[in-house]
């Protein structure tokens, strides 16, 4: 990390000073890793990483530049948004590791679609079983345990994500493409996981 | 950062009057004001009333336009020329409020560009406008209650739901009345600010904001000072309005039965039925049961029907409802279930309804806070975050989100989510765009707001259009469109031609609310703003007290000549001169000054005279012969 161009001070992110309160000009390839003062790796605290982000919030969020000169507010106003944006990406496991993946050359969603074999099988009989629930006129007994389930899978899904992202995989190894492949997975569960929520919340609503 | 002056001796900034802005809640049926002072929030009250002004606006036959109070008593005896419950008409088109239109005695129609324009008095006004005078009346109401002009620096609050074109109405409506808005704040978050929940220091609150015309529900956690909005539900069809129609609907069908269906379309009876329902529902939050009462003198109706609380409940229970629905939704977005909410916080006149309360109770399994008055909560909480922007506390920080997701029209008419729906703002998009003819300079583009898959289900922010890109074989350019939405939760749009760096040739075309022209148009059009109001009518105002003394001065002065010393005289003639002559000018603080000089000068004289009634009245003669 650099020192602030203003005072010297080490900069804990490249947005602003909290020694001196300078808000900086970021470039636009800046990732949110940078963002962040972090280097980039798939363990993470997220709550510390929370804590990072509201510290870095004080120094750059508009409500703090009210008064600032209209160059400086607006600098201040696109950081903020920039943060926010990084946070997103990095607060999320899911999100954090897909951006790791294309980061480090492997593939992308569009390019690698294939999900892990064993998986395969199982979402063919999950399909169905939500089908049915989806027609269904009645709360279906079998969505519970099959949201249990698929929250217990998602669990499982994103630690082999982690044990295959860390430490990080050098450019070309074949782990980003597994990784790629868990994480194909995760959406489909993550999609699963709503459609119940959905159903469920629609089916709260009928009366 | 602003000049600070230290004092060198006990090292302490000295108590400077430091700068203040005001807070306002415009809202739908009533609008109101708060300040910063000592040390908390504080509603402006002129002289001790409610500094509560109803959001209605009444046009009269000839003269300006009357807002607040007195507008309201027009409504039964004028329907069509008071216009009321505008603020459901920001930012939005005919099709969006046709049912709202169904129900109202005042018509509406559309401009030429799809903007709903508002009928009174054989004029057509936009939202913004009427809006507008309502912030100019309260701005007005807040100079009378502070005794001076109101500062024009304000936070201007809006629903959490409001979509980008309601809340840029809303910052248009302010700059009409002549105010800057230094923030957009969300009502739900705002009221939160109000109860001072920072004081704890860990927690989940949701916030139930049942207003006149609209709800929502907002969850926020709180940890160390940062109020972190999690997620935000609502319905901005849905208020106090909708519970009172059901209550009008009885006196509809009964009357409507009797005396025919015209007599139901009849605005003046739609209105003398909505009164009615109004405070038939007033009464049951504190009664058992309550007369639905309604007359319409010129049709010779006088109506009376008894309603108990439990069939009043029973007629809107499907309203209350829906609002636990935008919980359950609210939470589920929140990733949180309602026992994980440790604060209820209850906001908008909507929620003293017994119901609405029990219902809430019951689905969070706790009491709602209900300490604030459910009227004021959402001012005090903008005058707080007013006092944040204007420098007054750096110990905490509001993280609100948008609360619609942003998306493109692809091709096929689906919708590519580009920002979700409860990011924290301010957030920020790019999208990568190119050509797909040769020596194309332009691209279309079609932003939607909502949650729909389709395009045409969700609410259009406009079309885009980008122009001046290179001429350049197909596919070639490549065009970088920022999509940014501000503190303010508004849009702004961008573009950068990357090939060859032409970023400031790149238009971007506005798409929906005022145009500025528009609103340079209307300010130009005698909608004058509010300080320069408050400031006119202090100036008429001391122009007549000083044109009264002068009369009373003049009258009197040869007859006390004789009975004072030269010097008062000198002194009084003085300032009779400079009075008159302030008179002619329209400066304040000079007709203040002189006026002021003047009284003083006047004293002497003011004293004689005094002593000559009493003497007069002693030797029997009456004071009528002074």
């Amino acid at each position: 990390m650099t020192n602030c161009p203003a005072c010297g001070a080490p900069l804990e992110t490249p947005v602003a000073c909290g020694a001196c309160g300078a808000v900086h000009d970021v470039p636009d390839a800046a990732t949110p890793f940078e963002l962040f003062g972090l280097a980039p790796r798939f363990a993470l605290d997220e709550r510390e990483l929370r804590r990072m982000s509201t510290r870095h919030a004080r120094l750059v969020h508009p409500d703090f530049h009210a008064a600032s000169e209209p160059p400086v507010r607006a600098r201040a106003e696109r950081n903020s948004a920039r943060l926010n944006l990084a946070f997103d990406v990095l607060s999320d496991a899911a999100r954090r590791a897909d951006w790791l993946v294309v980061h480090q050359g492997g593939p992308t969603e569009e390019s690698e679609r294939a999900m892990p074999q064993a998986f395969l099988m199982e979402v063919l009989e999950w399909n169905e079983l939500l089908e049915e629930a989806r027609a269904a006129d009645v709360v279906d007994p079998r969505i519970d345990p099959l949201a249990t389930e698929l929250a217990a899978r998602r669990q499982a899904a994103l630690a082999r994500v982690a044990t295959l992202l860390e430490p990080l995989p050098a450019r070309g190894s074949p782990q980003l493409a597994a990784a790629r492949r868990e994480l194909n997975a995760l959406r489909y569960l993550d999609r699963a996981l709503r459609e119940i929520e959905s159903l469920r919340l629609a089916r709260a609503e009928r009366r | 950062m602003g000049y600070v002056e230290l004092n060198v001796l006990n090292n302490t900034i000295p108590a400077s009057a430091p700068r203040v802005a005001l807070g306002i809640d415009l809202g739908t049926t009533n609008s109101l004001a708060a300040i910063w002072r000592d040390g908390r929030p504080a509603v402006l009250r002129p002289d001790g009333r409610s500094g509560l002004v109803p959001s209605v606006i009444h046009f009269p036959e000839s003269g300006p336009p009357i807002v607040g109070r007195e507008a309201r008593d027009h409504a039964i005896v004028d329907p069509r020329n008071t216009l009321f419950s505008i603020k459901r008409f920001m930012g939005r088109g005919l099709a969006d409020v046709a049912q709202e239109l169904s129900t109202l005695p005042y018509t509406a129609t559309e401009n030429e560009r799809g903007l709903i324009q508002l009928q009174a008095r054989g004029r057509r006004y936009a939202p913004e406008e009427l809006s507008a005078l309502i912030l100019r009346k309260v701005h007005e109401v807040a100079s009378t209650a502070l005794g001076e002009t109101a500062p024009t620096q304000c936070v201007v609050t809006v629903p959490a739901y409001f979509d980008d074109a309601q809340r840029q109405s809303t910052r248009d409506a302010a700059r009409l009345a002549g105010l800057e808005v230094l923030r957009i704040v969300n009502e739900p978050t705002a009221a939160s600010l109000a109860y001072g929940l920072d004081q704890r220091d860990k927690g989940n609150v949701a916030v139930f904001d049942l207003g006149g015309g609209t709800f929502d529900v907002t969850i926020l956690t709180i940890e160390d000072g940062v109020f972190r909005v999690l997620a935000t539900h609502g319905d901005t069809h849905l208020g106090g309005d909708d519970f009172d129609q059901r209550l009008a609907n009885l006196a509809r069908e009964a009357l409507g039965a009797q005396h025919g269906e015209e007599l139901t379309r009849d605005p003046a009876f739609q209105q003398a039925a909505r009164q009615a329902a109004e405070h038939c529902k007033v009464e049951l939050t504190h009664q058992p049961e309550a007369d639905l009462h309604l007359m319409v003198p010129h049709k010779r109706i006088a109506w009376r029907r008894r309603v108990s609380r439990d069939e009043f409940e029973a007629l809107t229970a499907d309203l209350v409802e829906r609002t636990i629905d935008s919980c359950r939704r609210a939470l589920s977005d929140a990733k949180l279930t309602p026992d994980q909410i440790d604060e209820v916080v209850l906001v908008g006149g909507s929620t003293r309804m017994p119901v609405v309360r029990r219902r809430v109770a019951q689905y969070f399994g706790r009491n709602p806070h209900t300490e604030l008055n459910p009227d004021e909560v959402v001012a005090l909480g903008a005058a707080v975050q007013a006092h944040i922007l204007m420098g007054g506390r750096r110990d905490m920080l509001l993280l609100d989100v948008t609360p619609l997701s942003l998306g493109l029209e692809t091709m096929g008419g689906a919708v590519s989510k580009i920002i979700q729906r409860n990011s924290t703002i301010p957030c920020e998009a790019t999208e990568g765009f190119t050509t797909y003819a040769d020596d194309q300079t332009g691209i279309d583009f079609h932003i939607v707001q909502g949650e729909r898959e389709m395009a045409r289900d969700c609410r259009s922010l406009g079309r885009f259009k980008l122009k001046g890109i290179p001429p350049m074989p197909a596919g070639m350019p490549r065009v970088a469109v920022r999509f940014h939405i501000d503190a303010d939760g508004v849009l702004t749009v961008s573009a950068k031609e990357h090939s060859t760096g032409a970023s400031a040739h790149i238009e971007v075309a506005p798409m929906h609310g005022l145009t500025d022209t528009e609103v340079e148009g209307m300010l130009a059009s005698g909608y004058s703003n509010a300080v320069d109001d408050f400031a006119a009518r202090r100036v008429a105002d001391l122009k007549t007290e000083i044109g009264t003394m002068v009369l009373a001065t003049e009258k009197n002065l040869n007859a006390g000549r004789a009975g004072l010393d030269k010097e008062s005289i000198l002194d009084l003639e003085d300032a009779l001169a400079r009075a008159k002559a302030a008179a002619l000018g329209v400066d304040v603080k000079e007709l203040q000054s002189a006026r002021d000089e003047f009284e003083r000068a006047t004293l002497p004289l003011a004293a004689l005279l005094m002593n000559n009634v009493a003497q007069k009245a002693l030797m029997g003669r009456s004071l009528g012969d002074v």
